[in-house]
């Protein structure tokens, strides 16, 4: 291989390919290696230009050296005076610079040793003017030397822009000038030069270079590590980001940038750096406003005022809401609602003002700022209805809690302070206590935690004021050393309902002295204890110790002993964890329980994975129960066990009392899956009920099925075969869903579904359920509901496809509309929809709902085959019809063709079809009746009964 | 005449004549490097397991030990370094600018204990990224391929892929095209082709649950599948269970690649995992459109979906099988296809690799 890097350029070429630029300021340890990492490319044609920003160590003195060791490769240069920053030194670089391409390193970073190769071979097979490569920080001084790539997501794959405007997101993100390769021709012809007497010129030279380059290529190779020193006494530029000079030099930069983009006419990519703007630098530095001086916050303002005025007000739309209302509170220096909001920018999930609800909407604040400007403006960054606040109980609310008065002597700390009260959550009768809470914030050594009551609690309307004193001296014992940072939180009790709370401190110098404490350890580990605020802003309490401890302990630690020590907590910790694996479980599951006898008449019942009590399973068990027979009732729940029969036993999903149970019963039912891993004996009914006829292809009829190799495949297929019995409701089901599972015949129970026996009898009936009443519903409204199949887009919130509010004001006056979202998909709707749309995604069981419902909309979900038992009409919203079912896993059948109800692709014709439920009885009663046949033959409202009569007869009671 | 000067080229593989796509690719790479005037060398590690039929070769062959090598140990470290030491005394025999070309990562544990200091080394993956990883050769590729001068890859997206994993030296050469029939398929009769070993890799599982779909929209088209291997009765059996006996034809193996092909209007592919097709680019080549799976960058680089051929999402047998039947029923878009796959296809023509191979030895001496 060539590993020469001695070898001189290719006689012929006496043009190198190649130029790095390495600049210096009194770095001289640095720089020899800065240099020879451009030496050792595996590209030989490179040479290096080093230029000197008058350093006043010897940096020129080792550039001089470097030059006259190779002659040929490299060259100094010394600037006649100190510039102060990165341009100059570059710019006289581009000067002296002979290759084809130019590259700059800086004197304490490298250059990956196949750089320079891939950016020619990149620049020349695209011919680009700009080629850049992805860049890593590596943090020098952490113990592994942590790695942290630079913006990866715009270097997964190599690709090639004609214009920037292809992926503003690399002028917005990538501001280095470092990482990249440019035609030296092309900084020459354009012009294009760092500025000089001024920070943070990358970001207006990359700017330009973006903007003027007439082809960029991205490379995913890495090209530059980017040397992190973090604990240098002296911080580079981009970290003293607490001196307000720097901000305006920033700031300054972007005006420049913003100058850039408009004289090119690249509006779009204004947008975009708008929108990082509010996202990213702007929260940089908010996040430190709490830890500032009133001085340091208006100079801030100031600086930023004019600025976040030239920013497009739609920009505000494409960031999250507690960003838009941080900008526009700091844009009218509103500091009194700006640091309370701060503080959910920090910790995002914290509800920091007490909101109010006017207009059927929910906002952050009013003060003036929702009618304040005319235009609206004001009131729709204010708005947070879709964060669903309205709709969390107390205990789900992380509330602020900001401490007012702190003070100690002898020993004990007096603490005041005010919890936020959003929406009025805590009503004004409330019955109110509360304890505070002192815990080592080491996570393995909360063994023990120290609590004081919180002596008064006054509900003041927008807050609740609380006061508590602790005798820290007395009441707090730490270990001493191991646990020295202690945290603080404050639960607060309303009307037995508990909710937790960190308390913030909310000016600087707020909570300052020390105070005694007597370690268990031994004295000499410490005496004292002084407050702190952590980086997130809450109060927390550090042991202060002896030097001579200090020193003591990283011996202890780092030495011998603490090796030992650490390597036994590990393997102690790795065996606890060994002990309680899913695969100890497994074994545990066929080793020991699967040899105790099986139970006769112990039957365990799950319903989606135990998420609920529902479904066929349930049905099943009521039957049993109402006809009184006697067994052993099992009920599996995962998460809470709140909905769940008090006449079954409960146990949880994969606890032990689960697996034993399931090992030795006699019958197990359930309408998805147990665990895959758990074998069924051969003397335990398995009684698979499912949970619905299929549209989507299912099972081996799926893509991600078919291409697991023929070995998973008889895996999947051994635990398919444990099912003894597998319901059905119509031939359909064979043809799909017992085809797709490679059933065999006999284990087909053409019964129908127990869970549907509630519907074959609602169809008779003309009264309303008393589920009507409990939801509020009144008489004269008729109910639809809408349950839309399962989206499962990762983590984004499900929006519901129309405008609900709509929905509302066309048709509030004659329907009530019930939401059911997956599980998964969680809906948000706005209080001025309340009692006319309601969410019930959280009912366990989705058949008294589709009972109690005049009429459903749906899309693809299965419900469809269920509700049409019922006789009542049926809206298929499919307004991403093609996309589901092309781009998805595909379909069993062409629901357009066979639909029993209209296929409305928009909310305009969902509103035109729903004007009268009437006429859709009328007009689709044919098709209705079809469809009932084609996919639920077998649902004649006895299949409980049927399957309590085959299986379970005999344990009726004598 | 060929403005690039004439070079000392080394093949180094598992074995010389070992039956597989790899040989065929070194040895048609040979032969167009000889006839550049190159003076070629194809090395193996070990005699192979099972042979392939070269017939007269126009340059030199050898290979390294004698019988399989020794088991990894202290013994077959020594005879590795023995066996190196040839490599290196065969590598200072060769003139300056010498290229020694590694094709598969286990020949590169000889190679990396030779001395290649004034040597190129470029060292290849002929498989998808993907597959390297199903295979258990990833960590092995990481390792060995770390210092190279060159990773080829089969393609930019695999290059890209690897470069991801911290191996800088990734770039990508796509294999050339085997043959070039005078006379393209004149697209009349009603058949698909499709051609591979029965193995569960190529997924004539698949492509028989996709006819099961297509068959019956299309009375009289027949489905042909060449090759043979262990998954035969398996799937004989699956085709009649699902009632196709009539209108799929079982071929076996067949020598006649290129008579196979014209005979067909349609080339299937179903594959769960490929690296650069051979038969699709043959299949091209004699004017079929084809329709894959797309389950590999290699497909998707050489079937231009739309243009020349039709993808569908790996595993989605009714997609595929829509596909199919866009092909069956419209045969001024199988002409339209077929014509632009023959005509695109062009680029991967021996002429343009060996060009581009060329150059990448005068670019890896820069």
């Amino acid at each position: 291989m060539n590993v020469d890097p001695s070898r001189p350029p290719d006689a012929t070429a006496a043009v190198p390919d190649v130029t790095v630029v390495v600049i210096v300021y009194n770095d001289e340890s640095r720089l020899p290696t800065a240099v020879q990492s451009v030496l050792a490319q595996t590209l030989r044609g490179v040479e290096v230009v080093i230029v000197d920003d008058r350093s006043t160590d010897g940096s020129y003195e080792v550039a001089r050296r470097l030059a006259a060791e190779h002659p040929e490769r490299v060259r100094a240069y010394r600037l006649p005076e100190n510039s102060g920053g990165c341009g100059a030194p570059r710019n006289h670089g581009i000067e002296q610079a002979r290759g084809t391409y130019v590259v700059f390193l800086d004197s304490d970073d490298v250059l990956e040793r196949n750089a320079c190769r891939n950016l020619l071979e990149a620049a020349e097979t695209t011919g680009a003017d700009l080629v850049s490569g992805l860049c890593v920080r590596v943090h020098v001084d952490s113990r592994s030397r942590k790695e942290v790539k630079w913006y990866p997501w715009l270097y997964e794959r190599t690709r090639t822009l004609e214009s920037i405007a292809e992926l503003p997101d690399l002028l917005v993100f990538d501001t280095l000038s470092t990482n990249k390769c440019y035609r030296r021709q092309f900084l020459l012809d354009r012009d294009l030069r760092f500025p000089v007497g001024i920070h943070y010129e990358d970001l207006l030279f990359s700017a330009q270079a973006y903007a003027a380059a007439r082809r960029i290529t991205l490379i995913p190779n890495r090209v530059y590590d980017w040397n992190v020193v973090e604990k240098a006494a002296t911080k580079s530029i981009s970290n003293r980001r607490d001196e307000i000079a720097n901000f305006a030099q920033r700031m300054e930069i972007h005006r420049r940038v913003d100058q850039l983009l408009a004289e090119q006419g690249l509006l779009e990519l204004k947008f975009h750096k708008d929108v990082k703007f509010l996202k990213h630098d702007l929260v940089l530095h908010l996040r430190d406003l709490p830890f500032r001086d009133a001085a340091y916050r208006h100079e801030f303002a100031a600086l930023t005022r004019d600025y976040l005025d030239s920013i497009d007000h739609a920009a505000f739309d494409e960031v999250e809401p507690i960003h838009a209302i941080c900008a526009h509170l700091l844009r009218g220096s509103d500091w009194d609602h700006l640091l309370p909001a701060v503080d959910t920018l920090t910790n995002r999930d914290k509800i920091s003002s007490p909101l109010l609800e006017r207009d059927g909407r929910i906002y952050w604040c009013d003060a003036g700022h929702l009618d304040g400007d005319g235009d609206g403006f004001g009131r729709q960054v204010m708005d947070v209805t879709e964060l669903g606040y309205h709709t969390k109980p107390v205990e789900k609310m992380f509330l602020r809690n900001a401490l007012t008065g702190y003070a100690e002597a002898a020993g004990t700390v007096r603490l005041a302070g005010r919890i936020t009260n959003p929406l009025g959550v805590v009503p004004p009768g409330a019955l109110l206590s509360g304890e505070l809470e002192f815990y080592a914030r080491r996570k393995s050594l909360r063994l023990q935690t120290f609590r004081f009551p919180v002596a008064t609690l006054r509900h003041e309307g927008e807050t609740i004021a609380w006061e508590a004193s602790a005798d820290l001296a007395r009441g707090l014992r730490p270990l001493g050393i191991v646990d020295a940072v202690w945290d603080v939180r404050l639960h607060l009790d309303v009307d037995g309902t508990r909710t937790t709370t960190r308390l913030t401190a909310s000016e600087p110098g707020l909570a300052t002295g020390q105070l005694p404490v007597r370690p268990r350890l031994t004295r000499l580990a410490a005496h004292h204890i002084e407050p702190e605020i952590s980086a997130r802003g809450h109060l927390c309490f550090r042991l202060v110790s002896h030097e001579q401890v200090d020193a003591f302990v990283a011996r202890g630690v780092q030495g011998p002993p603490g090796r030992l020590a650490k390597s036994g907590y590990r393997k102690a910790k790795a065996v606890r964890k060994k002990l309680t694996s899913g695969d100890t479980k497994i074994r545990l599951y066929h080793e020991v329980f699967s040899r105790l006898p099986v139970k006769k008449r112990l039957v365990v019942f799950e319903s989606h994975l135990g998420r609920q009590y529902s479904d066929s399973p349930r049905a099943i068990y009521e039957e049993m129960r109402r006809q009184g027979l006697e067994f052993e009732a099992v009920w599996s729940y995962s998460g809470s066990p709140v909905g769940f029969p008090s006449d079954a036993t409960l146990v949880r999903r994969w606890s032990l009392p689960y697996l034993q149970a399931l090992a030795r019963a006699e019958f197990w039912i359930d309408n998805q899956s147990y665990p895959l891993k758990l074998t069924k004996r051969p003397r335990t009914t398995y009684i698979q009920t499912w949970h619905g006829s299929a549209l989507k292809r299912m099972g081996f009829d799926e893509p991600e099925w078919k291409l697991k190799s023929r070995r998973r495949q008889e895996e999947q297929q051994r635990t398919l075969d444990r099912f003894d019995r597998f319901l059905i409701r119509s031939e359909h089901d064979v043809r799909t869903l017992a085809r797709a599972f490679r059933l065999k015949e006999k284990t087909l129970l053409r019964v129908g579904y127990p869970r549907n026996d509630a519907l074959v009898r609602a169809r008779q009936s003309t009264e309303r359920p008393p589920l009507a009443a409990e939801l509020g519903i009144p008489e004269d409204r008729r109910v639809l509901l809408y349950a839309p199949t399962f989206r499962g887009r990762g983590q984004r919130r499900f929006e519901l496809p129309f405008d609900v509010e709509r929905f509302a004001d066309t048709f509030g006056d004659r329907y009530v509309l019930l939401v059911r979202s997956h599980y998964l998909d969680h809906v948000v709707l706005p209080p001025s929809v309340r009692g006319r749309v309601i969410d019930v995604s959280t009912h366990h069981d989705v058949t008294p709902l589709l009972a109690l419902a005049d009429g459903l909309i749906t899309d693809y979900s299965s419900v469809m085959f269920d509700y049409a038992l019922l006789d009542r009409p049926m809206f298929f919203f499919a307004y991403d019809y093609e996309e589901y079912v092309y781009e998805g896993r595909g379909t069993y059948f062409d629901l357009l063709e066979r639909a029993p109800g209209p296929v409305v692709r928009t909310e305009d014709e969902l509103h035109a079809v729903l004007g009268s439920l009437e006429k859709q009885v009328v007009k689709y009663a044919a098709a209705r009746e079809r469809f009932v046949a084609d996919f639920g033959e077998y649902d004649k409202g006895d299949a409980a009964r049927s399957v309590v009569e085959q299986f379970f007869s005999q344990w009726r009671r004598a | 005449m060929s403005g690039y000067p004439e070079r000392d080229v080394f093949f180094v593989s598992n074995s010389v004549n070992e039956l597989g796509g790899v040989t065929s690719w070194s040895h048609q790479m040979a032969r167009l490097f000889t006839g550049r005037g190159h003076r070629v060398h194809v090395v193996g590690i070990a005699p192979a397991e099972v042979e392939q039929e070269l017939g007269e070769l126009p340059y030199r062959t050898k290979t390294l030990h004698s019988g399989r090598p020794p088991r990894p140990g202290r013994a077959r470290r020594a005879s590795m370094r023995e066996q190196a030491a040839r490599l290196t005394a065969l590598f200072r025999a060769a003139r300056p600018g010498a290229v020694v070309i590694v094709t598969q990562v286990w020949a590169m544990e000889w190679v990396e204990l030779a001395d290649t200091r004034s040597l190129t080394v470029i060292g290849m993956s002929h498989e998808s990224y993907a597959y390297s990883k199903a295979a258990g050769r990833f960590r092995r590729v990481l390792k060995h391929y770390r210092d190279v001068d060159r990773l080829l890859t089969l393609t930019r997206e695999d290059a890209d892929l690897w470069i991801g994993e911290g191996l800088n030296n990734a770039s990508y050469m796509p294999n050339p095209l085997p043959f070039m029939p005078d006379v393209p398929s004149p697209r009349t009769a009603n058949v698909v082709v499709s051609m591979g070993r029965l193995h569960d890799q190529k997924g004539i599982d698949m492509l028989l649950d996709t006819w099961s779909e297509v068959a019956p929209h299309h009375p009289g088209w027949t489905l042909r599948i060449y090759g043979s291997g262990e998954d035969e009765e398996l799937l004989k059996k699956q085709c009649t269970a699902l009632g196709l006996d009539n209108s799929v034809e079982w071929m076996g193996s067949t020598g006649a690649v290129a008579s196979a092909l014209r005979g067909g209007s349609v080339f299937v592919q179903s594959s769960r995992g490929e690296g650069f097709p051979l038969a699709l680019m043959e299949a091209m080549a004699t004017g079929l459109p084809c329709v894959a799976f797309d389950c590999a960058p290699g497909v998707r680089e050489i079937v231009r979906d739309g243009e020349d051929g039709l993808l569908a999402a790996l595993g989605n047998t009714g997609e595929l099988a829509r596909r199919l039947g866009t092909l069956m029923s419209d045969k001024e878009l199988r002409d339209r296809m077929g014509a632009a796959a023959r005509a695109n296809i062009q680029r991967y023509g021996t002429d343009e690799v060996v060009r581009r191979w060329e150059e990448l030895f005068a670019f890896l001496e820069r």
